[in-house]
This record gives structure tokens, C-alpha cells and sequence, in this order.
């Protein structure tokens, strides 16, 4: 459990994190998504204590990270950055992180084939790949059989096979009543792999709920409806809370009224419809719709 | 939709894992030699100071070398075993800027700070690792260089002892400066952060300071110019693997004149002041 409370980094006149209060609750994947600069990553160094917050405090099971007497035990991070000795085998480098905790040598192959990297272990970790970087950064990461696993943009330059292998694992940690915390800049890379999600934009929470809720809440949902009496069908559907968008090609959308309702009226003024379609807005549009409002709102503010 | 939880996970076979301060110096342990560099910088200081000493031995200009006497020989024999330190110590400079800089440069600080978020235990266990390993490593490097000089001049027919007191502790002199140094530099490395910035600081310190207050002191004759230039690190240091001839004569007025003892703490000082400033930094600043 990650439980962070008015946390904030300001870096000179710019506040990287803006008071931001949550709770990650363990036994469940909670996805943290927010465009590039909003301030994931600064949030997620704070928590293991590499960044010192402005204000504000990021607990994980009840204690500061550096409080515990086994911080490898509780929390697994990759960082987003590369965090790897270039000059040094991947086996030694694990080897290293792994001597601090007494954690054993077996520990150290046992992450190595969970992560697919036997065949490299042996070499220096600079002529890594981009993807074998990452699996190396995820081996280290699990390395102290943690509660708590810190994932930033745990997906970045890995094959498909590898963007699924990490996502099955994520949800495998979960279930076993683990912590699992993992950024993303893509909505739907969240979409498939979180349960929960916090978004972030402009270092402030816009949202904290389960998925589903984020998607229901953030987008208003529209019916497209196609007809030859556009002005009778937009005068019949007149009402509070509704509005009605006509576009060029003579579809019109209509917001605050599902498409069964709409139907029966068209049915009751005696209006023909060519087309009547709900459209939900994707996971990527609701996304979009809440950072760009926040993005906007700062724009008036600051301008 | 999976509900939350408050499960913990169950007993793993690592529950009884702790950080400690014994597992953090077997990482920095680890992570030193696990570097080729620190290999080659290792394999230099050796071949260095053995090859110097080599050549100073062999080409030193002896005149009647069989009437030199036992103080004079004795020397010869600390000059050309340690000649080789004014090079390795260098070379450990390098080495101690890093052994740290290297960890910021590549980003590795990151991996060593989330295991000991406490960072000072990971800032010392380094200093411990890279002190002991280059005192070590100097030890026997200018035990060598000693036994080599004295082969060569008993060669050459003078009558060298290494066995003295007055041989021996400058040798155990210089293998204290070289740590000395290579402390020194980690706290530079530590403060600046950066391969190419660390190393021109130490390199500067050691090496530039000492000839620019030299030629400011030749030009204009001032006293005080030159007592400050001999409690530079190196000046000061160099004391420690100086020989100590039994009869010098007592420095001029006002001259300030190290000896072992003194010159030793003016560079521990040093040490300290660095080491302490890179603490402090180390713990303050966001990686």
C-alpha cells in the first residue's frame, strides 16, 4: 500500500507536483497515467525518497521507504531512466543490488530466467538493447520479493511479446496481494493492464477511480443520428440538457439523450432516421478530453 | 473489476533479508572490481611506480658507490622506490573521482540510493572499499618497487638496507597518501558529479595549484606565498613518503617546514573537509 498525502515538488518557479493525495491499495493493478512532464515520474521518486518532496508525504505500508529495515523487500522500482553502470555485466550488476540485502545468489538467477535474460547476463549492460534494458531494470525491480512494485513506463521499448509478458505479470503480482503501481503516457496501455487508475496532468490528480469509472465519468456520451428533416428532429429533440451538433455531411450528434429515447420521439413526430448510433468515446478520448481541459485551464490562468 | 484488499502476501523465502552495512560494503566490493576500469587503473599503479623505480634505480648518477654511506643509501633507496607515486597518485585520482561520478554519469546512483535509501551508508561503504583497495594495492605495489630498487642498486654495488625504519615507513607512507588521495578525490567526484569535471578538479588541485603558487612565490619572493603552497594536499602528502634525513638543517625564519606527522594531518584535513562537504551534499540533493 502506497499512501501519499499533499505531496508536491516545486523546482524553482515550477511546480513539477501539485498537492496530490492518494491512496494505491494492494491486490490490484493501479495504472498512473498523465501526458509526459505531468509529473508521474517525480511522484514515483519521491515515493522511494530519491526526489525530497517540497510538502508533503508518500508512505508505503505505513513507513517512509527509507524507514524499513529491508527497503528492497518492500518496494521494487524501475525508474524511467536507465539506472544501470553501463560498464557492467547485468549478472554483476544484480549481484551488487543484491549484496546490500544479503538477498542470495540463486535470487539473482532466479530473476534473470523470470526475466528472459540468461542469454545476456554475461554481457557488459551497454550494448543493452532498449528492451533488454528494461527487462534488466524489471529483474532488479523484483529482485527483493517485494510487496510493492513501482513500474515507470514499464512497457518502453519492448516487443509485443514483452509489452504482454509484462502486462500478464503485473496482473499475476496483483493477485498474489502485491502493490502494483505502473505509469504510462498511453491510455491504452492502461486500458489493458490497470483495474485502477490515478491520472495526472499538470502535477494534480484529475482522477482517482476504478477504469470503467474514469471512462463513464470523463466523456459525455453521444448518439449520431442521420436524418432528411434535420430541422424538425433538432426542434422534436429540444430540451433541457440536451444539444444537438449538426456537421456537414448532415449527421448531427446529439448529447443528453440516450439513442432509445430518441427514437421513440422521432417515432412519435413521425420523423424518418437513416442513422442512429451510440458512440462511446474510447479510453484514449476520455483521456484526452480530461488532460486537455487541465492543460487549457492553466493556459487562461498563466496567459 | 477486482475488488481491493488489504492482503499481505505470503512468507516468501527472502522475508528475513535486511539491509545492512556489512552487505552494502560487499556491494561497493562487488561493483569496484566488477569495472574494467578499475582494473586498469589498478594494473597502472603497479606498473607505474614498479617501472619508475626501475628506471631511477638504474640511472640514478653514483660516484664511488661503494663509500656511500648507510643514511645516503638509505636515501637513494626511498627515492627511487617512491619516485614512482608522484605518477600513481594520479592514476588513484582518477580511480576515486570514478568510482562516483561513473554511478551519476551512467544513472547507476539511482539503483544505489533505492537500496540504501539512506545514502550515507552507501557514500562510506564506498570510501571504506576504494580506500582499502588502493592502499592495498599501492602496499604492493611499492613493496615491489622497493624490492626492485634495492636489487638494483646492491647491483651497482651500493650497500642498501630495506629492512631500516627509515625506509620502511616512507614506504608505508606513500600507500597512506595514495589512499589519502583517492579519498580526497571521491569527495571531489561526490561534490561535482560529473567524470570530466571531478578529474580536472583533483588533477588541478594536485598538480596546477602547486606550480602556479610556485611561480607566483619565484616571482615575487614572498614568504607566505611559498607556506601556503607547502599545505597544499600534494605538498603536504608528499611528506608523508618523504626521506627523513637525520641532521637537516632547521628551515629559514618564517619558512613553515611539514614533517611526516604534520603533512599527514594537513592532507587528513583536507580529506576530511572534502568528505564531510560530499556527506552533506550527497544527503541533500535529489538524484
Amino acid at each position: 500500500m502506497i499512501e501519499i498525502e499533499g505531496l508536491t515538488k516545486r523546482y524553482g518557479p515550477k511546480l513539477a507536483v501539485d498537492d496530490v493525495t492518494f491512496t494505491v491499495r494492494p491486490g490490484i493493478v493501479t495504472g498512473f497515467l498523465g501526458p509526459n512532464g505531468a509529473g508521474k515520474s517525480t511522484t514515483m521518486r519521491m515515493i522511494v525518497g530519491l526526489d525530497k518532496p517540497t510538502a508533503g508525504h508518500a508512505l508505503v505500508d505505513g513507513k517512509p521507504y527509507a524507514k524499513h529495515p529491508a527497503p528492497l523487500h518492500e518496494v521494487g522500482a524501475l525508474l524511467e531512466a536507465k539506472a544501470v553502470h553501463t560498464g557492467r555485466t547485468a549478472f554483476n550488476h544484480l549481484r551488487a543490488l543484491a549484496a546490500t540485502h544479503g538477498i542470495p545468489k540463486s535470487r539473482v538467477h532466479d530473476v534473470i530466467a523470470m526475466t528472459g535474460l540468461e542469454s545476456v547476463a554475461n554481457k557488459r549492460v551497454g550494448g543493452f538493447s532498449l528492451g533488454m534494458g528494461e527487462r534488466l531494470g524489471i529483474a532488479a525491480a523484483l529482485l527483493g520479493d517485494p510487496h510493492t512494485l513501482i513500474l515507470d513506463e514499464p512497457v518502453n521499448g519492448l516487443d509485443p511479446e514483452g509489452v504482454r509478458w509484462v502486462r500478464e505479470f503485473c496482473r499475476y503480482l496483483a493477485s498474489e496481494g502485491r502493490t502494483v503501481f505502473i505509469s504510462s503516457h498511453l491510455m491504452s496501455e492502461m486500458s489493458q493492464t490497470a483495474d485502477h487508475l490515478i491520472v495526472l496532468g499538470r502535477g494534480r490528480v484529475l482522477a482517482d477511480a476504478p477504469i470503467s469509472d474514469v471512462i463513464a465519468g470523463a466523456t459525455r456520451r453521444v448518439v449520431r443520428v442521420r436524418t432528411p428533416q434535420v430541422q424538425a428532429l433538432t426542434a422534436a429533440l429540444a430540451g433541457p440538457d440536451i444539444t444537438v451538433t449538426s456537421f456537414d455531411d448532415g449527421a448531427l450528434e446529439v448529447s443528453g439523450v440516450d439513442a432509445a429515447r430518441i427514437g421513440d420521439i422521432a417515432a412519435a413526430s413521425g420523423l424518418p432516421l437513416h442513422e442512429l448510433t451510440p458512440v462511446d468515446a474510447s479510453l484514449e478520448e476520455a483521456y484526452l478530453e480530461l488532460t486537455q481541459d487541465e492543460v487549457e485551464y492553466h493556459s487562461e490562468v498563466t496567459r | 473489476m477486482t475488488t481491493a484488499t488489504e492482503t499481505t502476501t505470503a512468507a516468501g523465502p527472502l522475508d528475513g533479508i535486511r539491509l545492512s552495512f556489512g552487505g552494502v560494503l560487499n556491494s561497493e566490493w562487488i561493483k569496484l572490481h566488477s569495472l574494467r576500469s578499475t582494473m586498469w587503473c589498478l594494473g597502472l599503479v603497479i606498473l607505474l611506480s614498479v617501472g619508475f623505480s626501475a628506471l631511477v634505480a638504474g640511472v640514478l648518477h653514483l660516484q664511488n658507490p661503494g663509500a656511500i654511506p648507510a643514511t645516503n643509501a638509505a636515501s637513494l633507496l626511498v627515492q627511487s622506490s617512491t619516485i614512482g607515486v608522484n605518477f600513481t597518485q594520479l592514476v588513484a585520482a582518477v580511480l576515486g573521482v570514478l568510482v562516483i561520478s561513473g554511478e551519476y554519469s551512467t544513472g547507476m546512483i539511482r539503483s544505489t540510493f533505492t537500496a540504501v535509501p539512506g545514502r550515507l551508508g552507501a557514500y562510506f561503504g564506498k570510501l571504506i572499499v576504494l580506500a582499502v583497495v588502493v592502499f592495498v594495492v599501492s602496499i604492493v605495489s611499492l613493496g615491489i618497487s622497493s624490492l626492485v630498487a634495492t636489487g638494483i642498486l646492491n647491483a651497482r654495488g651500493v650497500n642498501v638496507d630495506l629492512t631500516r625504519s627509515d625506509v620502511l615507513l616512507p614506504l608505508l607512507g606513500g600507500a597512506g597518501y595514495l589512499a589519502l588521495v583517492a579519498i580526497l578525490a571521491f569527495a571531489f567526484g561526490a561534490i561535482i558529479r560529473s567524470s570530466a569535471g571531478g578529474i580536472a578538479a583533483i588533477l588541478g588541485t594536485l598538480l596546477v595549484l602547486p606550480v602556479a603558487l610556485q611561480v607566483v612565490a619565484g616571482l615575487t619572493n614572498a614568504t607566505w606565498v611559498s607556506n601556503v603552497a607547502s599545505f597544499l594536499p600534494s605538498a603536504s602528502g608528499g611528506q608523508l613518503y618523504a626521506f627523513v634525513q637525520p641532521n637537516a638543517p632547521a628551515p629559514a625564519s618564517g619558512v613553515v617546514a611539514l614533517d611526516a606527522t604534520t603533512g599527514g594531518l594537513v592532507l587528513a584535513a583536507w580529506v576530511i573537509v572534502g568528505v564531510v562537504i560530499g556527506a552533506v551534499l550527497i544527503k541533500r540533493r535529489d538524484v
